[in-house]
């Protein structure tokens, strides 16, 4: 191993050690805070509220936002697809060598793919007057990070040699995780379940 | 320091206070899963009717998102200008709640439409309490729930004058029936049933008519279901308000309190009130609606569809359907009254809102700012050719009579209640 890769290993672990604390820390600071549980007699499900939230509440052709926003939806599938994909790639990247051709170039087409559509969030965030208003510099530099994580992904996962900047990246973009936008995929999760719990148990979701 | 600055500093202190105290799970996992994607933009009625930025969901709650970021985020604190934080002032607090309270009806409507479901009305919710603990609440709506408050502690100065005006209305069923025996019974102890009305004829007289015919055992409340601390989001005044009626139900050993069409009366009662009291009743909490889809269903009420051979609709109210689950009750109901049911498109759960939720109503300087967010169900209604709109709310029916003079739809509102009454054989 080399001292560039070497030290993008480095920036990796580090970056994951930060990302797991923080991550640790943003649901310790989210228990911590009250949980209005509903008390009042169910008259639908809560689990089938749940279970809702995160199906048919998320589909696009289900919602006349999903209709109206169809490119915006799709990129942002395909996005976050990219992105999950290339985590769990990221993991398994200690064993690349042993990868066969056909599914390396696969992820690669990929994350290309994911890449463009990275590229095409800062035209959009900055086209529309009112995203452009409302966007901060860290809605930017989230964004700015998942491209460079999608980009070097496929770059990596086209040649090797691109392992170690992928490995940089990667652990720069872990590093920033929590305490940017992107924590949000930790709230996602409380966020589908709420929903469903409380509209779920008035029977609400039809 | 002058008394201003004095007041300024004790209203931020009050509002992150507040906000500390009001911003559950929730409201956090709302405030921090948004994206600012504007995929929400064309959910709201008010960007609807209106286009531009601040009629956008994500626009309304990004504004009391920058006011979390600064008192509860130390990320947010620490780098302000990175994470979009923003120090608050008294003059900010007072914009923040003219947003809350006069441009979004907490209708729900934009959380279905997020790919994330953030919960922007429940955002606006906290936002609503904040403005009212620091002096920042419409005025009339304060009145209202103060009002409201007093009657519930001296019951017995308006007991006299409110059973000498039941009588009256007495008379008036027993008109309409041609029975000298239809009753409306106050203060019935024993009664299966507490029938909690809105103050006005209307939501007396039609009920009264169909549990006389029905032939139920019921008593009619003291106290009007209306809550206009639900409104304010002031919860302690919102709790000593259902406190009123839930005392009287536990007075007259009722099985059942049972709230008149009113949008936020039955989930303030039915849903939030246990939250509130922390712990459910001895009694079962039911809206009017719920009881006649049951008559309907049991065949209690004789009825003649041919009765109501006018187009009819039906709109959904926010609080009854989306957040209540009132979806087929009504519908069920208004099939066995009426032979031309036509429904408004989108409705259920994609229903749009009146554009007088929440309080709207109640505020006279708002009247323009109402009818213009109302014109999106205007058309709604025009699409339907619908000559009779019914609706559950109250406040929905005020709002859908003013859209109908305002657009020249030319048509009647009116209730499930009255519509139920007139249908009877």
């Amino acid at each position: 191993m080399s001292t560039f890769e070497m030290v993008a290993a480095g920036l990796a672990l580090v970056g994951a050690v930060i990302f797991a604390a923080g991550v640790i820390a943003i649901l310790i600071a989210t228990q911590r805070r009250p949980y209005n549980a509903e008390l009042a007699p169910i008259k639908g499900s809560p689990a089938q509220g749940v279970l809702w939230a995160f199906t048919l509440g998320m589909a696009p052709w289900a919602k006349e936002s999903g209709r109206i926003h169809w490119i915006a939806y799709i990129r942002g599938v395909i996005v976050h697809l990219g992105i999950f994909v290339g985590a769990a790639y990221l993991i398994a990247t200690p064993w690349l060598a042993q990868m066969p051709e056909p599914l390396r170039f696969s992820l690669a087409a990929l994350f290309v793919v994911g890449t463009l559509l990275g590229l095409a969030g800062f035209w959009i965030r900055m086209a529309d007057p009112t995203m452009r208003l409302l966007s901060t510099p860290d809605d930017y530099c989230s964004l700015a990070l998942v491209t460079l994580f999608l980009a070097s992904a496929a770059m990596s996962a086209y040649t090797m040699k691109y392992l170690p900047a992928f490995w940089a990246i990667s652990g720069i973009t872990m590093a920033y995780t929590p305490f940017g936008k992107l924590r949000h995929f930790i709230y996602f999760f409380y966020d589908r379940v709420f929903l469903g719990l409380a509209f779920g148990r008035r029977n609400a979701l039809k | 320091m002058t008394s201003t600055a004095i007041t300024e500093q004790s209203n931020i202190a009050s509002a992150k206070e507040m906000l500390d105290k009001l911003v559950d799970r929730r409201v956090l996992a709302s405030l921090e899963v948004c994206v600012r994607c504007g995929i929400c933009t064309e959910s709201c009625h008010y960007y609807r009717s209106n286009p531009k930025t601040e009629h956008t969901p994500y626009y309304r709650a990004e504004q009391v998102r920058r006011v979390y970021r600064q008192f509860l985020d130390p990320v947010g604190r620490t780098f302000p200008g990175w994470f979009g934080a923003k120090a608050t002032t008294d003059e900010a607090l007072s914009k923040l709640a003219e947003i809350a309270f006069a441009s979004c009806t907490l209708c729900h409507r934009c959380t279905f439409e997020c790919p994330f479901g953030v919960e922007t009305a429940e955002i606006m919710r906290v936002m609503r309490s904040v403005a009212t603990a620091t002096g920042h609440a419409p005025e009339m709506l304060v009145e209202l729930a103060n009002a409201a408050i007093a009657k519930g502690e001296n019951p017995d100065f308006f007991r006299d004058f409110y059973i000498e005006q039941v009588k009256e209305l007495e008379r008036e069923v027993q008109d309409r029936l041609g029975s000298s025996k239809a009753q409306i019974p106050v203060g019935q102890e024993g009664a299966r049933i507490l029938y909690v009305p809105l103050s006005g004829a209307h939501t007396i007289v039609p009920q009264a008519i169909l549990f006389n015919v029905a032939r139920e055992s019921w008593t009619l409340s003291m106290f009007e279901t209306a809550n206009y601390a639900v409104f304010l989001s002031d919860l302690p005044k919102a709790r000593r308000i259902v406190e009123r009626i839930i005392k009287e139900a536990e007075l007259l050993k009722v099985k059942e309190i049972v709230i008149t069409e009113c949008g936020h009366g039955y989930p303030a009662m039915r849903w939030d009130a246990p939250k509130w009291f922390g712990h459910t009743f001895p009694f079962r909490i039911r809206s009017i609606l719920e009881v006649l889809d049951e008559y309907v269903r049991k065949g209690r009420l004789p009825l003649n569809q041919g009765q109501n051979g006018e187009p009819i609709t039906y709109h959904d109210s926010c609080n009854l359907g989306r957040k209540g689950g009132l979806y087929e009750e009504p519908r069920c109901i208004i099939r066995a009254v009426a032979s031309d049911f036509r429904e408004m498109t989108p409705n259920r759960i994609h229903s749009f809102c009146c554009g007088a939720g929440s309080g709207l109503v109640a505020v006279p300087e708002w009247t323009d700012i109402r009818l213009q967010a109302g014109k999106l169900k205007a058309d709604q209604i025009r699409r339907t050719g619908a000559k009779i709109v019914i609706t559950s709310c109250d406040n929905c029916r005020y709002q859908i009579g003013e859209l109908n003079e305002h657009y020249g739809l030319n048509i009647e509102v009116t209730s499930i209640s009255e519509l139920t009454a007139k249908a009877l054989a």
